[in-house]
């Protein structure tokens, strides 16, 4: 199957989520019936204290409120803006030059470049804690399997390294990192180097023919203590380069994120695409263009992250700005086989917990136990589930007894 | 259009645990081949009638997985569970466990005392606690050894060099061949012992499978080298106690299919290092103390009641835990050696005098 380059930025309507996982409460700022236009904010959902706008992503008339499932799989309401193609946009300030770090973060927040990555360990770009070390990975959209294209690398280099730089100044961060492939395309690497060189930007290499949890251990290194669910709380903001590239976009050139870039792979696709997506786009519309599905009994969607994405039970949800690839694919089911104590998960936790003892002591209800083995350490990259040769969902044990202990 | 949820999937279709199973079954049954063919082929060489014994050892091989077979169908039927036994993926651990039980008893061994070990081992090991998966004793080791303590007059093998080299403690000059040894052409306490060759290939195989986890069966002959040597050290004969130790007995044969059973032994990397040296320091001490000639059938009963308090005593698995525990072993396995050596020789009186008669 043929992967290829394509666009889809003009959708008849666009539905746009009010509220995410993390921001529960919207107040909502337009009516039935109103015209917006690119950049106007339709929304402000709040996280406690935190403010963040919802941006409209295409200019139309607001035709009406519904209750839809988002892309974490939860019944949320969504503004419906129907396109009027005039493309008119809100005229917002570029800072081609010097930016002092309030304006950087001011920007972001006014443009809504915030839940650009969002699976597995990767953090929202937030500010209200004070962050003390940036990463930015170059190799992963999703560990194990979708990587970064490196195509967008190569051309867009520069971009990304200014975008870098930005986020570190705008967290006034101590460490700026950049996680690149030890066997990275050549070409790629030498335009990302050349970008990086003349900026205070750290390299670290990884080896990804060898699965880890590269990422996490690079983290540890910085911060030298354990690591949460949520790396913002150890004052540590990763992110991805298409984030890097959204930031560079926002500050120099003063686009809102109204588009981005979603793999949509699968054997269950007619055919694959990289898609320029406009956020809001309806993931049923993509499939139309994609001249829909191979029909079989067995279909699955995931969302995201390999190991820690979400699975959807329809296909009917909108592209949100966290969605950075999607998979449609048929599958059989594997039965589980019983635990043979191979300790493969021992082995592989990054966070240095025993996955297996966590699950035998929630098999057998020994609350005391749960909280002896650091189970709150646990970061839920769901490696442990990946080395399983028995098939046992343990991400899914340990996170009961988890939850279990509080 | 709707979908269905699905359970993430594993790194490679090698890595299943079945086929881990499967990797295992290959290995016995070769060795089980192996050990045929070694005992009898060598002595036919130089004119020897071997007929009968080839035909006892085959016997007992297949009265082996038959009467394992046998217990396992008859107790799924009493649950109610014997569709599982449509497919070949249901046969393979108790043919596993039955030709293990015929391969680590002796070839003199009566076919009715063999039926029995099966019984108790696949009954009382192995489907009393849920079968595989959730047994606590190795069923293998449960049967030997209710064969060995029940039916001890029947079981004597005489002449092994494991015996031999017990002599050797108490002064009696013996002789014994390397070449026989290797091949496995001598009277051995198991019909699986003979052939360290075969053993070895095995063990090549399994841990390139990842069947095998060297952090358990690499220490374990590791330990047993250096234990072996600190004691042949002290007493003259360093090199000799080493081979003989490591290449007869149940050494190999259980670094390769006993000790490193996933199912009865800890899990994590910490636990396994300590796992390996309590059964190797165990080994070793009945070898030279106990009255039994072969340690190592008691040694993993042993390490395997044992398993859930070793388990208990890591929380987590760190760099700082990990070199704890090498320190902690490497001491172990050097004391007991010590101690080992010096009560063979009669020194301990001396020893004790030298650190200042706190001992005794």
């Amino acid at each position: 199957m043929i992967t290829e380059n394509k666009t889809f930025l003009e959708p008849k309507k666009v539905y746009i989520p009010l509220t995410d996982n993390q921001s529960k409460i919207a107040n909502v700022k337009v009516n039935e019936g109103d015209k917006v236009i690119t950049g106007q904010v339709v929304a402000e959902k709040f996280n406690g204290k935190v403010k963040t706008p919802v941006i409209a992503t295409i200019s139309g008339e607001v035709i009406g409120f519904t209750e839809k499932m988002d892309r974490h799989g939860k019944l949320v309401d969504h503004v419906i803006i129907e396109n009027d193609f005039k493309r008119s946009t809100v005229d917002l300030k570029a800072f081609p030059n010097e930016i002092a770090p309030a304006e950087i973060r001011n920007r972001l927040n006014i443009l809504g470049v915030k839940e650009v990555s969002y699976d597995g360990l990767f953090t929202e770009i937030d500010f209200s804690n004070p962050v003390e070390h940036v990463i930015v990975n170059a190799v992963f959209n999703n560990e194990p399997f979708v990587s970064t294209e490196y195509g967008f690398v190569m051309k867009y280099a520069e971009e990304i390294a200014d975008g870098i730089v930005l986020l570190g100044k705008a967290a006034y961060a101590k460490t700026v990192t950049i996680i690149v492939d030890k066997f990275m395309d050549v070409e790629a690497y030498e335009e990302l180097g050349k970008a990086i060189s003349d900026k205070e930007i750290d390299l670290k290499l990884i080896n990804t023919k060898k699965i880890k949890g590269w990422d996490y251990k690079i983290a540890q290194k910085l911060v030298k203590e354990p690591l949460t669910n949520n790396l913002l709380d150890n004052g540590i903001l990763y992110t991805t380069v298409d984030a890097a590239k959204m930031v560079h976009d926002a500050i120099r050139e003063g686009m809102p994120l109204t588009k981005r870039q979603v793999a949509i792979t699968g054997d269950s696709l007619k055919s694959n695409a990289i898609y320029d997506v406009r956020i809001g786009t309806l993931f049923s519309d993509l499939v139309d263009d994609l001249e829909g599905y191979n029909e079989s009994e067995n279909m699955n969607l995931h969302i995201g992250n390999y190991l820690t994405g979400t699975q959807l039970p329809t296909d009917d949800f909108a592209i949100t700005g966290s969605v950075d690839s999607i998979e449609v694919s048929d599958f059989e089911e594997e039965e589980e086989d019983v635990c043979i104590k191979c300790g493969d998960c021992n082995d592989i936790c990054p966070a240095g917990i025993l996955p297996q003892n966590i699950m035998d002591a929630e098999l057998r209800n020994v609350n005391q136990r749960i909280v002896e083995l650091n189970t709150n350490e646990c970061v839920e990259c769901g490696l442990c589930t990946f080395v399983c040769p028995s098939k046992i969902n343990v991400l899914e044990w340990v996170r009961r007894a988890k939850r279990r202990v509080g | 259009m709707t979908f269905k949820t699905k359970k993430p999937s594993v790194r490679f279709s090698q890595q299943r645990s079945y086929k881990r199973q499967l990797n295992l079954h290959l290995a016995v049954i070769i060795v089980a081949i192996a050990a045929i063919f070694l005992k009898t082929f060598i002595p036919a060489l130089s004119g020897e009638e071997t007929t009968a014994l080839a035909f006892k050892v085959f016997l007992m091989l297949v009265t082996g997985v038959v009467v394992s077979l046998f217990v396992e169908i008859v107790y799924a039927i009493s649950e109610g569970t014997v569709e599982k036994f449509y497919s070949y993926k249901s046969y393979v651990d108790p043919i596993n466990t039955g030709l293990l039980i015929a391969l680590v008893l002796p070839s003199v061994t009566p076919i009715y005392v063999l039926v029995l070990a099966v019984i108790i081992g696949v009954f009382a090991g192995k489907l009393v606690y849920g079968g595989y998966g959730f047994y606590i004793f190795n069923p293998v080791l449960v049967g030997v050894l209710f064969a060995m303590l029940s039916f001890s007059t029947q079981l004597v093998v005489v002449g092994t060099p494991l015996q031999a080299l017990k002599d050797a403690m108490s002064g009696v000059t013996t002789q014994v061949d390397l070449w026989p040894l290797i091949f496995g052409n001598y009277e051995a306490i198991a019909i699986g012992s003979a052939g360290v060759i075969i053993l070895l290939l095995a063990f090549i195989y399994l841990c390139v499978t990842r069947v095998i986890d060297l952090r358990i069966s690499g220490v374990f002959l590791v330990a047993v080298a250096v234990i072996s040597f600190i004691i042949g050290y002290f007493n003259g004969f360093a090199l000799d106690y080493i081979l003989i130790n490591l290449i007869t007995g149940l050494t190999m044969f259980g670094a390769v299919f006993l000790i490193s059973e996933s199912v009865s032994s800890p899990t994590s990397r910490e636990t396994k290092i300590i796992y390996a040296t309590v059964v190797a320091i165990l080994t070793m001490m009945v070898r030279v103390l106990g009255t039994y000639n072969e340690g190592v059938i008691f040694a993993i009963l042993f390490g395997n009641m044992l398993t859930p308090f070793i388990n208990r005593t890591v929380k987590r698995s760190n760099q700082k835990t990990l070199i704890k525990t090498v320190i902690f072993s490497v001491l172990m396995v050097v004391l007991v050696g010590a101690v080992l050596g010096l009560m063979l020789n009669n020194r301990i009186e001396e020893a004790n005098a030298f650190i200042g008669g706190i001992l005794l």
